[in-house]
């Protein structure tokens, strides 16, 4: 029984992901549809980061004792300047562990 | 970057570590929350045989673990397939965003980005115009990905409850630090701004009142946001 949750949920998965990759499914994209999807990254990315960041324990967080807060201006700042995203992240992971795990550990 | 289609074998393999190096750092992110779907698997009473099998073959870390989560409760099958059909639904977005890049390359292709096809990899690739796009850096990206995302649940499902716990470290900033590297350099204009900013304000908000679909919601009200100050200010620039 727990095998086949298993499957059908795969099924489900793996419909979601690859159903608009068909290309025999009769879909053509507008230009309108192509430049709204054209802010689905920044979109969809921001809103997977934003909560991470400003609601670290699901509790909204504003303040400057907020390492994450921080680290993300960090990130920002050197995404900005390098536009490299290793480098970024390394070094914005490095600060906030520094301040998560000392200067805010209290 | 400049990346031809017409490559080398050679360069096949270059691209495939390129595109490996480009994920490490959403790879080792992953680790942990890997790690607690394996010992969550057996915690929940499910056999090392079937936690594995999730993870290599569903391949979905919030749907597993909310699955799991069911499956412990006693939750149907109706229901889990509901909650799953919620859960996966961005999914439909990232493959109508690649889908030109995708849906000319041969079935053998399709069906393996498209079973790549996760946040992380949409994040690496999403971005790229169909010129930069390459197959062997989007499949070195999202396969490496797939290995350590199955090594960590074996990992958990041998090591169990012996593993303390690595979500205290808050790893997941790697998650955030990541995007924001991602998406950073990609404002150029003043939609694509305002595209993020509302994306922003929208999911803190929803999250806060915990929103069902907030991911979802947020995530189209930044499109729209974006468009239509796109569409407002007449042309792009």
């Amino acid at each position: 029984m727990i095998f086949i949750s298993i499957l059908a949920m795969t099924a489900l998965v793996f419909l979601s992901r690859y159903l608009f990759l068909e290309p025999k499914l009769p879909l053509r994209l507008n230009t309108q549809t192509q430049r709204l999807l054209s802010y689905s990254s920044p979109a969809v990315l921001t809103a997977i980061w934003a909560p991470i960041v400003f609601m670290p324990d699901n509790e909204l967080s504003l303040f400057g004792s907020n390492p994450y807060l921080w680290a993300a201006l960090t990130a920002a700042l050197i995404a900005w300047k390098t536009k490299n995203v290793l480098l970024t992240t390394i070094i914005s992971m490095l600060v906030f562990l520094v301040l998560n795990l000392w200067v805010f550990s209290a | 970057m400049d990346i031809n289609t017409t490559t080398s074998p050679c360069s096949h393999s270059r691209l495939f570590w390129q595109g490996t190096l480009a994920m490490i750092p959403l790879s080792i992110a992953v680790l942990p929350w890997g790690l607690l779907a394996g010992s969550f698997a057996i915690d929940v009473g499910l056999t090392p045989f079937e936690g594995q099998a999730m993870s290599a073959i569903l391949f979905a870390g919030s749907a597993q673990l909310v699955a799991m989560g069911m499956i412990k409760t006693g939750a149907g099958l109706t229901t889990m397939l509901l909650t799953t059909f919620f859960i996966t639904s961005r999914h439909f977005l990232y493959s109508v965003s690649m889908r030109d890049k995708i849906s000319p390359l041969p079935l053998r292709w399709r069906l393996s980005l498209g079973f790549l096809l996760t946040d992380e990899l949409f994040a690496v690739c999403g971005h790229q115009s169909e010129k930069q796009f390459n197959r062997w850096y989007a499949l070195g990206a999202g396969f490496s990905f797939y290995f350590f995302w199955n090594a960590a649940t074996l990992a958990g499902i041998v090591a169990g409850s012996y593993i303390p716990s690595l979500n205290e470290l808050g790893l997941e900033f790697a998650v955030a630090a990541t995007f924001i590297a991602i998406v950073v350099p990609t404002i150029k204009n003043s939609p694509v701004l305002v595209s993020v900013i509302s994306a922003l304000i929208l999911s803190v908000t929803l999250t806060y009142f915990s929103v069902e679909g907030s991911l979802m919601i947020a995530s189209i009200g930044g499109m729209v946001a974006g468009y239509l100050t796109e569409t407002l200010r007449g042309k792009r620039g």
